[in-house]
């Protein structure tokens, strides 16, 4: 009897996580480590939030490359979704680098790497704020 | 390299593990094998370097 009550409710608390996972991992994405804090899971925002923010503090200062839409070739445009991984943070290195790049030097290329780390490891903390937030053991 | 393999290291220590201690040697662990992986391939290219 109780069963019968609950099955039909359950797709559509289903489709109420999968919607929160969603904004977790959206808000992961935007702000490094807000997803993680949206979830309680204090030290994993933190270390998301810092260790994102040296990349691109260490990126930009190094004046590596910030990749814009308008890339000329297929890596151009590779570096750019790898840049734009790391949600605001992506227009914190443009604010950041006022003279613009210099990849001249070994140290404008490092911190192209830095700023393209620093994108993809955004997305790879919101992807598990997302799979955490669905309820999987993370 | 150092320092980019610290922050990744540390970034993924408290991605993949739970407890502090855990992730303590998961960090010292995934650091040592960034920096000998690093100076290996390094090595490994000198010969076809010139």
């Amino acid at each position: 009897m109780t069963d019968e009550t609950a099955a039909p409710e359950a797709p559509s608390v289903d489709s109420n996580r999968e919607v929160f996972a969603l904004v977790i991992a959206a808000a992961g994405w935007i702000v490094p480590g807000l997803g993680h804090a949206l979830l309680k899971m204090w030290g994993r925002a933190v270390a998301c939030f810092l260790t994102v923010g040296l990349l691109v503090f260490f990126g930009a200062g190094m004046r590596g490359n910030v990749f814009t839409s308008d890339g000329n070739d297929a890596f151009d445009t590779l570096g750019y979704l790898a840049d734009l991984g790391a949600g605001s943070f992506y227009f914190v290195a443009k604010s950041l680098e006022t003279s613009g790049p210099d990849v001249s030097r070994a140290d404008g290329d490092y911190g192209t790497r830095f700023l393209a780390a620093a994108g993809v490891l955004n997305l790879l903390a919101a992807l598990h704020a997302y799979e955490a937030a669905r309820g999987r053991k993370a | 390299m150092l320092l980019f393999a610290l922050v990744i290291s540390i970034a993924f220590g408290f991605l993949s593990r739970r407890k502090p201690i855990e992730r303590v040697k998961y960090i010292v662990w995934s650091l040592f094998l960034f920096l000998l992986i690093g100076v290996g391939i390094g090595w490994a290219m000198y010969p076809f370097s010139r």
